[in-house]
């Protein structure tokens, strides 16, 4: 039985098999998944939250020209009862404040270090008590009320909405996150892969994205 | 039938010196202890020896009493005991990890503010690492001569210096070998660290996260940190076969008086 091995963003968990359920899905940080296809693994599709790991492999010849097929935003989030009482982003340069962020290398870690720069936060560095591998762990730990505060992406939201509140971050320190996805040299499906990929680029893949909350670029 | 033994016997034990093997052959020996020097691998270094010795010390302190009670007492419900304190033995390290923040959470049963302190490091492996120590002190403190109790007692010594006096000389070894176990164990400790206690360079970050945090980012900084605990793992149980003269399996049985 074929089935194609998508990988894929973590922050892409609940889109992709959206638009189509049969392939075996591997979420995880595209920090991770490219290293993966580096040393071999059979991956049919790459789908990364930035275009960083895609344009490497792609560099050393480890996969097809990358294709931008989404964006997102980054947001703040706290939980529901919000115990250090967080209303903006510039709360978080107080003391105590348990902040959660993704490791360096991993895209949304690395997004929330350019996002601080931008903003001339980086003082809000001091405050990080973890650094996860991918953004699923950050919305959970605060989903779980452990961590005060955490930045994910906007579609990271909806699935634990009735957790956790939303914090907008001023427009001038977003950075810019942009989705590619290409097909990895060790692909076992070619066809497939490509009929995948297609399907993301459609008008139907397009409309699921932005139903999740992505952006289109 | 010698060579059929032989033949199974060479695979096996290839198959389970090579992935170690590996680590140590992909990159040079100078290469290793220059990797070392990383900052990532220091810091985690530090994080992990202090977070083992005291995970240790706890277990030593608390486990040897309750080794001890479990030994030589016979009460209902001893076996349940007994089968609460193996537990974590064969508990996936996930399970340890919600169990943890269920227990110690901010939202958890005693909400405390534990979590993504150094302390939660300290409790994830004391309590992956601890049943290792208890299960060898209590078959240790089981194997003592009943004897040489009993003539103690006639002669005059109080339960204390039982216990200070025959008691823990005699089992000496055997909790030792177990404290090596132990150690070995949580040194390793990933799963419910990551889940309970984070994961951050200085404070949180022992080796076995650091070699995670690193394997996709600087490989050999990893292997350096995967070859530093091979060796200290392969001198800790060492220290076991040297301290249970002729054991077999570390729940197997005990020498009486190998002290």
């Amino acid at each position: 039985m074929k089935l194609l091995a998508i990988f894929a963003a973590a922050s892409l968990t609940g889109v992709l098999p959206q638009i189509d359920r049969a392939p075996k899905f591997q979420f995880a940080g595209s920090d991770q998944l490219a290293f993966q296809i580096t040393q071999g693994a059979h991956a049919d599709v790459f789908a990364a939250a930035s275009p960083k790991y895609p344009e490497q492999l792609y560099a050393q010849g480890l996969c097809s020209k990358p294709a931008a097929f989404a964006t997102n935003t980054v947001v703040l989030v706290v939980p529901r009862a919000n115990p250090a009482h967080i209303n903006s982003i510039y709360d978080l340069q107080r003391d105590g404040i348990k902040l959660v962020i993704g490791a360096k290398g991993v895209p949304i870690g690395d997004y929330t270090r350019t996002l601080l720069a931008k903003l001339g936060l980086p003082s809000v560095l001091k405050n990080v008590v973890s650094e996860e591998d991918d953004v699923k762990v950050i919305v959970a730990k605060v989903a779980l009320g452990e961590a005060d505060a955490g930045f994910v992406y906007r579609t990271d939201v909806k699935p634990v909405g009735n957790k956790v509140f939303r914090i907008a971050i001023p427009a001038a320190g977003q950075p810019t996150v942009k989705y590619e996805i290409c097909i990895p040299t060790t692909r076992q499906h070619p066809k497939l892969a490509t009929a995948f990929v297609r399907e993301v680029l459609s008008a139907r893949g397009r409309a699921t994205l932005r139903t999740a909350g992505f952006g289109l670029p | 039938m010698r060579l059929l033994f032989g033949a199974a016997a060479a695979v096996a034990l290839t198959f389970l010196a090579l992935p170690v093997l590996a680590i140590f052959l992909r990159v040079s020996p100078t290469t290793l202890v220059h990797e070392l020097n990383d900052p990532v691998a220091r810091d985690a270094l530090v994080v992990s020896l202090r977070t083992s010795a005291l995970a240790q010390a706890l277990v030593v302190a608390l486990g040897t009493p309750t080794a001890y009670l479990l030994a030589t007492r016979r009460f209902r419900g001893r076996n349940i005991l007994l089968t609460v304190v193996e537990l974590p033995l064969v508990l996936p390290p996930a399970v340890a990890g919600i169990g943890l923040l269920a227990a110690f959470g901010r939202t958890g049963l005693l909400s405390t503010s534990v979590p993504f302190t150094q302390l939660a490091v300290v409790l994830a492996i004391a309590f992956v690492s601890a049943p290792f120590f208890v299960r060898t002190a209590v078959a240790s403190f089981e194997a003592l001569d009943p004897t040489l109790i009993a003539a103690a007692r006639t002669l005059g010594a109080g339960p204390w210096r039982v216990f200070v006096r025959i008691a823990l000389p005699l089992a000496a070894s055997g909790l030792g070998a177990g404290l090596a176990l132990s150690f070995a164990r949580g040194l390793g400790e990933f799963g419910a660290t990551i889940m309970f206690a984070g994961s951050l360079q200085r404070v949180t970050q022992t080796l076995s996260l650091a070699i995670y945090a690193e394997f996709a980012r600087n490989f050999d900084v990893a292997l350096a940190m995967g070859a530093l605990l091979v060796a200290f793992s392969f001198f800790l149980l060492l220290v076991v076969k040297w301290l249970s003269f002729g054991w077999t399996s570390p729940f197997r049985s005990v020498p009486s008086s190998s002290a």
